[in-house]
Parts: C-alpha cells; sequence; structure tokens
C-alpha cells in the first residue's frame, strides 16, 4: 500500500502482485537476511527434535538411515503400559507434583503475607534477599550441601546426638521412605523465597484506599491480613494454582537424578528420568522418544486446559 | 509501601516478636548450609570427621583447595565454565535481541509469522531423545559450541526484550532509517543502548543458568574434555570411582593424608557457589527488573 502510494499508478493482475511482493521484499531485505539465520535455527534446533518424534514409530538404530528402520506403528507406545513399572513412575511422578503443588504451593504464600507484616523495610529487603539466594544456585551444589548436612557424619545428626534427641544417627539418604519428604523439603529450601516474589509483588498492589477504609471500619492489623490483602490477592493465587496443574506431570528432574540414589528408585524415578535411563543409558531410543512425546503430549492438553480454565475464572491466561 | 492504618495492639506485638524469630530462622536455614560448607571446606578433613564444627574451622588449612586446583583440574574446569558463561551470554544476548528487534519493526511482513514460529517453541519441544539424536547427527557432541548454539535464540527472551523494545518511540528508529542507517546499525547503536536494563536483566538470568547447567554437559560431552565446574562437583558427589582414584593418588603424597572426600566436595561446592554469591548484589539489581517485565508480558 505504501508503494502504491509512492508510485501513484496501481498495478493490477498477478504481475502486479508479483512486483509489489517483489519490491516490499527488496524494501525489507535487510530484515529477512537477518530473519534468515533466525529461521535457519528455529528449524533445526526447535523443530527439528519435533520432527525426531517419527522416530518413536521406527525401530530406530542409530547410524541407519530412517527408511532402513522397520516402521513398528504404535509398538512402543503400547509396550510402555505393560511394563511393571509403569503405574509406580506414574505414582511417583503425581505424587512428588502434588506435594508441590500443596506444600510447595502454600508455603510462598503463606511467607509473602508474613513478610508483609514486617514493619522494619530494611529488614524486610534483608530477608527476602537471603530467602531467593538458593534459587541460584545449581541443583549439584544443593544435593552437595543435603548429602553433607544430612550425612551420617553431617552437622544434623552431630548436633542432634550431642544435644541426647538421637542416639544413632538419624539415616535420612538413600532410605525409600523418606525420598519423597526430603525432595519436597529441598525444593521447598530452594525455591519458597523466589515464589513469595510474585505474591509480594501481588501485595504491593492491593489498593491502598482498602486499608483505609478497613481502618475506619475498625478492623486490626490481623482482620486486614485476612479480610483485604488475602481477597486482594486472590486472582494472583488462583492463576498460580490452575497453571501449577498444567505442569503436573513434570515432576522434576535435576534432583531425582542428582538426590535419588540406587536404592530409592522405586520412589524417585518420575517419567522424565525413566525416559533419560531407557533412552539415553540403555540406549532404546525410540521407546524413550515415544514415552516423552505421550508425556509432553499429555502435559501440553493439561497446560491448554488449564489456561483455558483460568481465563474463564480469573480472566488471565499465560497463553 | 504499606503505610500503617492501624495502632498495634498488645496481640499484635507478641506475633510481631514471633514474626521476626521466624524470619530470623528462616534466614539462618537459608545461609547455614553454605556457611557450614564454607567452614568444613577450610578445616582438614580428617579432623572434621570427629564432628562438632558448627560455626569456626577448627583446624585450619587451605589444603582441600589447593589439592582440587592442583590434581583435581578444577583450574581447567573454572576456564571452561567462565568461558561458556561469557560466549554464552553474549550470543544468546546479541541474537535473542536481534530477533526481538526485527519483530517489533512494525511494517516488516515477516514479523508475525517469526513470532509465532518461535512462541510455539515455548509450549511444545521434541523432548529429551530426538534433540539428543539431533546433536548426534549434527557432530555437535564432545564440542564447545554445544554450550552455546543450542540457546542462541531464545523465544522467553525474545518475548521479554520485545515486550520492553515496544515502549521505546518508533521516530528514533525510523529517522535513523531516512538518514540511511542500516538494520543491523539501528538494532547496535541506537536499539541496543536503550535496552540496557532489559538485557542486564536478561544477561543474569543467562548467566547464572549458564553456570549452573550441568545436564547438557553430561549428555553431549561426556568425555570429560569440556567439563565444567559444576560437573566436576557432581562427579565428586556421585562417582565413587572417581572419588577412590583420588583418593588413591591423595595417599601416595606426603602431607595430602589429613583430606577426605567430604573435605574435598565443601571445597569444591564453595568454589562452585562463590561466583554466584559474588555477583548477588550486582543481580539483586537487575533481576527485579526482569520478573517484572516478564509480569506484563502481554
Amino acid at each position: 500500500m505504501e508503494i502504491q502510494a509512492k508510485t501513484g499508478i496501481k498495478q493490477s493482475g498477478f504481475k502486479g502482485r508479483l512486483s509489489r511482493i517483489g519490491k516490499r521484499f527488496y524494501r525489507e531485505r535487510e530484515l529477512w537476511t537477518i530473519n534468515f539465520f533466525a529461521l535457519a535455527w528455529v528449524l533445526i534446533f526447535a523443530y527439528g527434535p519435533m520432527y525426531g518424534i517419527i522416530y518413536s514409530f521406527y525401530n530406530y538404530i542409530p547410524g541407519r538411515s530412517l527408511s532402513h528402520s522397520k516402521f513398528v506403528g504404535l509398538k512402543y507406545y503400547i509396550e510402555f503400559f505393560t511394563l511393571p513399572d509403569v503405574w509406580l513412575i506414574i505414582r511417583n511422578t503425581l505424587v512428588i507434583s502434588s506435594l508441590g503443588l500443596t506444600i510447595g504451593f502454600i508455603a510462598p504464600i503463606i511467607l509473602a503475607l508474613l513478610m508483609n507484616e514486617i514493619r522494619n523495610i530494611k529488614f524486610k529487603r534483608l530477608i527476602q534477599t537471603i530467602t531467593y539466594l538458593p534459587h541460584f544456585v545449581s541443583w549439584i551444589v544443593v544435593a552437595s550441601i543435603i548429602f553433607t548436612l544430612l550425612g551420617s557424619e553431617g552437622a544434623i545428626n552431630d548436633a542432634l546426638m550431642k544435644m541426647g534427641i538421637i542416639h544413632e544417627p538419624l539415616k535420612i539418604l538413600g532410605e525409600g521412605e523418606y525420598f519423597w519428604a526430603l525432595l519436597t523439603s529441598a525444593n521447598l529450601w530452594k525455591g519458597i523465597g523466589w515464589a513469595s516474589i510474585i505474591y509480594i509483588a501481588a501485595i504491593a498492589g492491593v489498593d491502598q484506599e482498602l486499608y483505609q477504609a478497613g481502618a475506619v471500619d475498625g478492623l486490626g492489623r490481623f482482620g486486614m491480613a485476612w479480610h483485604i490483602t488475602l481477597p486482594g490477592i486472590r486472582s494472583t493465587v488462583l492463576l498460580l494454582f490452575i497453571l501449577g496443574i498444567g505442569t503436573l506431570l513434570n515432576a522434576g528432574f535435576e534432583q531425582q537424578l542428582l538426590l535419588g540414589t540406587p536404592t530409592t528408585r522405586d520412589y524417585h524415578e518420575v517419567i522424565d528420568t525413566y525416559v533419560y535411563r531407557y533412552g539415553i543409558q540403555q540406549g532404546r531410543y525410540s521407546f524413550a522418544t515415544a514415552v516423552g512425546f505421550m508425556s509432553s503430549v499429555l502435559g501440553l492438553v493439561l497446560v491448554l486446559i488449564t489456561n483455558k480454565f483460568s481465563k474463564k475464572l480469573t480472566g488471565m491466561s499465560i497463553i | 509501601m504499606r503505610a500503617v492504618y492501624v495502632k498495634n495492639t498488645t496481640a499484635g506485638r507478641i506475633f510481631d516478636f514471633f514474626n521476626i524469630a521466624f524470619m530470623i530462622i528462616l534466614a539462618f536455614v537459608m545461609l547455614y548450609p553454605f556457611w557450614n560448607q564454607f567452614i568444613l571446606s577450610l578445616n582438614e578433613g580428617k579432623d572434621a570427621t570427629r564432628g562438632g564444627l558448627y560455626f569456626w574451622p577448627r583446624a585450619f588449612t587451605w589444603d582441600n583447595y589447593t589439592y582440587m586446583f592442583n590434581k583435581g583440574n578444577l583450574g581447567k574446569g573454572a576456564i571452561i565454565s567462565v568461558l561458556r558463561v561469557v560466549v554464552g551470554t553474549v550470543t544468546t544476548l546479541f541474537c535473542s535481541g536481534l530477533l526481538a528487534y526485527i519483530t517489533t519493526v512494525k511494517w516488516y511482513s515477516g514479523r508475525r509469522f517469526t513470532r509465532v514460529l518461535f512462541l510455539i517453541t515455548l509450549y511444545f519441544s521434541g523432548g529429551l531423545i530426538p534433540t539428543y539424536l539431533l546433536f548426534n547427527q549434527l557432530h555437535l557432541m564432545e564440542t564447545f559450541t554445544v554450550y552455546w548454539l543450542p540457546g542462541l535464540f531464545s523465544a522467553y527472551y525474545m518475548l521479554l526484550i520485545s515486550s520492553y523494545m515496544y515502549n521505546l518511540p518508533e521516530a528514533l528508529s525510523e529517522s535513523a532509517r531516512i538518514d540511511g542507517a542500516g538494520e543491523l546499525r539501528i538494532y547496535v547503536q541506537i536499539i541496543a543502548p536503550m535496552c540496557i536494563p532489559v538485557f542486564a536483566a536478561v544477561a543474569v538470568f543467562s548467566a547464572v543458568s549458564h553456570w549452573n547447567s550441568w545436564f547438557d554437559v553430561m549428555l553431549y560431552n561426556s568425555s570429560g574434555k569440556w567439563d565444567t565446574l559444576q560437573v566436576y562437583l557432581r562427579k565428586i558427589l556421585l562417582d565413587v570411582e572417581q572419588m577412590s582414584k583420588l583418593m588413591d593418588e591423595q595417599r601416595q603424597i606426603e602431607g595430602m593424608r589429613k583430606l577426605t572426600s567430604a573435605s574435598i566436595r565443601a571445597a569444591t561446592t564453595v568454589i562452585v557457589t562463590l561466583p554466584i554469591i559474588l555477583s548477588y548484589p550486582f543481580m539483586q539489581k537487575y533481576f527485579m527488573s526482569g520478573i517484572t517485565i516478564g509480569a506484563v508480558k502481554e
């Protein structure tokens, strides 16, 4: 249209249209050149692996081309459900992420509410800064810290024994039955401060006049927290909870690999670590691709559903 | 901040007391594990097994560090880690910023298409195994390239940066265009300098994630040629074999007998964590702005 305005001549027909597109491309040639690299990259590195999902329908052996591999259809998809440990893995995935969605979800809200009650701003800032420090260290560092602190010679066992509370070191690591508690605590330690930021921001956004009005109506501090602050962040809480349901199948990955030991396998193995173990470690590429694909499709469906739900309930969504 | 509209009652004061006590305990729980590693790393390993080490090293020594740097190849790991952070962050900043720029040029016809193509990747990916097989086919295994090339353009960073660029006055780039400046030049000389705050936030995110990532190192550089610090720590943490090899070497060296696997591990943990803690005040300044930018994305 801009070209039309410049030349003043209206070109018609196929030829005219082609030359308009050509002119437009010419004008945008620099942008297209830059974009060429970005598009090439995204096609290779993001859409390439998506194409690779096709391996899950073949009996793929590395080094052999796909046309020489045997097409097996849904064999690996069905095989997954016939394996004995499938329900164990689904159970672990759901239990671990549910713990995250309950304890791991409520704790940051409570922390944000408590922080809001600190009147000394400097002290509040300091506490905030300290609580999200663990978010910035790697899971390897966290695992190393946990192994040191909770090991049989670690500071915690040592202190408890000196105080006479226990007589033998607690064996927390490597015990299957404690694993979920250990993992949830570790997730909490690493994530609580970071997760509380969004609630603190939401609390800061609550209308100040409401507090004034509350004071006029004789509300005390706790009344204000309960009747004004909490309802004020309700939609944020709801949104994050709904979105949390969308990530139900992602129960974490690095932490399980690092904190889990062969003795805790029945408790730590989740879908993602299963894919890694079968795919990379045992070289069953097609089978592991099938499992991973199923899980990510289910995950995507969950995200889409919860997103719709959230739009209806809170008017907010991420897509 | 919130003004105080209510006089504090007795119940309120009691609550304040417990609240502050709780916060102090919480801060202790967050910080002490790091401190514990720190004092262990400065204590003789053999001495530490006696227990009772809580707040201060008892038998002070630098041996754990000197041993790790001399024998454990830690210096090499540190160089690779730093190189990865620098190369990875600089390339992803430049490229994701450029991508953000071209998707904010309002008259550009490929704008929507490009944006959508990248946004899809936020919600769906091929998964671990197809990615692994692809990198294998592309001969990215056992190379340094695998650390920065797959993260070159990030849809997430594009979103953050472009939401900032939308707010810049269009007249700036338009007038430069009329003066005959090329797109690359407009991006580098006009747009990028105005986006420093968002670039700083993205740089913090990117640098931290590069510094902390270890799984891709394990996956794609399993031979150990390009091992980063994190992977050294993991090896000490999990590989019994690696550890016993270290311990055997140790016993041959006179004067290094007082080391234990725990003390060496503590020293390595401190080395891996220290850069994060040292740059924390700087990061603190920028990541909050990064989060708030993320929160207002359309």
